[in-house]
């Protein structure tokens, strides 16, 4: 199962106030970790609410700090036990301040219905042909670009 | 910059009510467009905090919370990543967006990414090269298993 992992943030990570560099060192040895376990799909922090945005255009920053996101991670892991565990060993992400790391499984095709199977297979198929397309023409305009 | 746009949670996510075929259907337009146009990078879905977990992280101390999770409208119920030249970019499409969760009040939150060049000397030379490295890998990983 495919899980995301997500850092709540925390006063000091809503002032963009960016990590020591203990941190981001250990933060890069788990990560490491992660990796050679074959655990790790992917992963990033987001800037503090104050650089975003919401849907009815809203600017940040946000006020409900505790239930923001500042990073996440996505792992591929046989079971949620097994993605607590690992949470447990990540180095704590906001030194010094109460933090939460959020784990929550992804909804995988199997998850729908059978009415739901043949317009996923049509949907998948058409943004596979839709990303072959971008890929030829971004290939295309390198050329060009190359050309010039 | 890339950007992570936030689907918040309302009762029928939480609830693990799955989207009409029709709200299906918009959706797949939508993503459809979004990567012709070159901006999606990644999207999925989570299911409910009921089949979630937390980890606390107090004074060197680590709880575990079994879900739901209440604070409901602050919940993410599915995520984007965006490539796009500018935050107001991201706001046009999140614009264009079909309504996520029809017949009730949702938010789309546009969040841009920490990159590489906003780290400072906190970010020491090896742990660049060693992000470095990590990235590579996991792109490397990633094609392989396309």
């Amino acid at each position: 199962m495919r899980v995301m992992v997500i850092v709540k943030a925390s006063k000091t990570s809503e002032t963009g106030k960016l990590p020591p560099k203990e941190l981001l060192a250990e933060m890069g040895k788990f990560n490491e970790e992660l990796i050679k376990a074959g655990i790790l799909l992917d992963g990033d922090g987001l800037k503090p609410s104050s650089k975003g945005k919401r849907g009815t255009v809203i600017d940040g920053p946000f006020t409900e700090t505790k239930e923001l996101v500042a990073g996440y991670w996505i792992w591929q892991v046989k079971s949620l036990d097994e993605a607590v565990e690992w949470v447990r060993r990540s180095p704590d992400p906001m030194p010094g301040e109460e933090s939460e790391i959020e784990i929550r499984p992804f909804y995988e095709p199997e998850d729908f219905g059978a009415e739901y199977a043949p317009d996923f297979k049509a949907y998948e198929e058409r943004l596979e042909k839709g990303r072959a397309e971008l890929k030829a023409f971004r290939a295309e305009a390198e050329k060009l670009n190359a050309k010039k | 910059m890339r950007v992570m746009v936030i689907v918040k949670a309302t009762r029928n996510s939480e609830a693990g009510k799955m989207p009409s075929a029709q709200a299906f259907a918009d959706m797949g337009m939508f993503n459809e467009e979004l990567v012709k146009a070159g901006i999606m990078l990644a999207g999925d879905g989570l299911k409910p905090s009921s089949k979630g977990k937390r980890l606390r992280f107090s004074s060197g101390k680590k709880t575990v919370i079994d879900g739901p999770f209440t604070e409901t409208k602050e919940l993410v119920a599915g995520f984007w990543i965006w490539q796009v030249k500018s935050i107001d970019e991201a706001l046009e499409w999140a614009r264009r967006c079909p309504d996520p969760m029809p017949g009730e009040d949702s938010e789309l939150e546009i969040r841009p990414f920490y990159e590489m060049e906003d780290f400072g000397p906190e970010l020491t030379a090896e742990v660049r090269a060693k992000e470095a490295e990590l990235r590579a890998y996991l792109e490397a990983q990633a094609k392989s298993k396309k």
